[in-house]
């Protein structure tokens, strides 16, 4: 079966390189860099590594780096595609996790989920607003899992051939729950490990961090969910 | 009087001209070109027979015209504003479905 690992990337320049190697490490050969417009270094460091390195010629947000990833991992036809944050938060170690229930047949889709397990080091006010985001999401797409904004997930050929998601920046992690719900996919969670180092807790989209930008981004999503209701 | 006389010139050398033009580039249809003619030739009208307004407020229940064309005005603003978000977001959606044919491409490229 062919796995391929999507890596939307926006300004990760320094990170990017390291990242890839680690992946590398853990065995995975299939590797798509999606850089998204970076005004960096990004794609360069990406492509040096030999892995499969395109770019957005301008910047649409993660959400859409990360559809053009898995419409890329489709079209170099990879049976199972796994998406994951590119500033080194999620741990590479914790792939294997995400891709064994879709080799087994036992799901469409898998979700690395952060608060699956009791987690020593996250603050409460983390674990809140996660749930405060969860439910929000589930009202807004019917479909509740214990971490709605993972970036961390699993797609089976089905899954990736069946859902397409148009949001471009934040609310695409929920809207594709939505993609899932819709068509009757079914998703198993797995805990993962989050990887808290000061460089990826001071990009700029750290909305799992409670912080005034975590706080900011989640009252615009939920702004974006009702325009959406209103507008779509 | 003279109020009259410089809204209606101006309806007459700057709205009319570009909505004619707009038609003749084929940006807005002939029944776009109908409407919004119909409707600047209706603000004319009024603008030199008050009363008629007096006429539209009557019947749609407000006392004072100019609050008729308070209301009006409000609603037919909110609806341009609708229209404007629903076109926003289809071409937020085109330029990323462009952005993402182009980076496709690419793979094609170096296959």
């Amino acid at each position: 079966m062919e796995t391929y690992i999507v890596l939307p990337a926006y300004n990760e320049g320094k990170v990017i390189k390291k990242l890839i190697e680690s992946i590398k490490k853990e065995g995975y050969r299939n590797i798509i860099v999606v850089d998204d417009g970076s005004t960096d270094n990004t794609f360069s460091e990406a492509e040096s590594t030999g892995v499969v390195a395109i770019s957005h010629l301008i910047n649409r947000g993660k959400g859409a780096a990360t559809q053009t990833g898995i419409d890329a991992a489709k079209y170099l036809d990879a049976d199972i595609i796994i998406t994951m944050d590119s500033d080194g938060q999620h741990n590479p170690k914790d792939i294997v996790k995400l891709i064994k229930p879709l080799e087994k047949g036992e799901c469409d889709v898998t979700i690395g989920s952060r608060f699956l397990e009791k987690s020593k080091n996250m603050p409460m006010s983390r674990v809140i607003m996660n749930r405060v985001g969860n439910y929000i999401t589930a009202f807004f797409f019917h479909k509740l899992v214990t971490d709605s904004q993972s970036g961390f997930r699993g797609y089976s050929k089905k899954a990736a051939n069946l859902v397409y998601t148009y949001e471009d920046r934040y609310e695409f992690e929920s809207e594709m729950l939505g993609e899932i719900s819709k068509h009757k996919l079914s998703v198993k969670e797995v805990p993962i490990e989050v990887i808290y180092t000061e460089y990826s807790l001071t990009k700029y989209n750290k909305q799992s961090s409670f912080s005034p930008q975590g706080l900011f981004n989640g009252i615009k999503m939920l702004i974006r969910f009702i325009e959406k209701a209103l507008f779509k | 009087m003279v109020i009259q006389i410089i809204v209606t010139i101006g309806i007459v050398l700057l709205v009319f001209p570009t909505v004619y033009s707009a038609f003749k580039k084929k940006t807005i249809s002939l029944f776009s070109l109908i409407i919004w003619t119909l409707f600047w030739v209706g603000g004319i009208v009024i603008i030199w027979n008050p009363s008629l307004m007096g006429k539209i407020s009557g019947f749609m229940g407000v006392q004072r015209s100019i609050d008729a064309i308070v209301y009006l005005a409000i609603v037919f603003l909110l609806y341009i504003v609708f229209r404007f978000r629903i076109r926003l977001n289809e071409m937020q959606r085109e330029i990323t479905m462009l952005t993402r044919k182009l980076a496709i491409k690419d793979i094609n490229k170096k296959k």
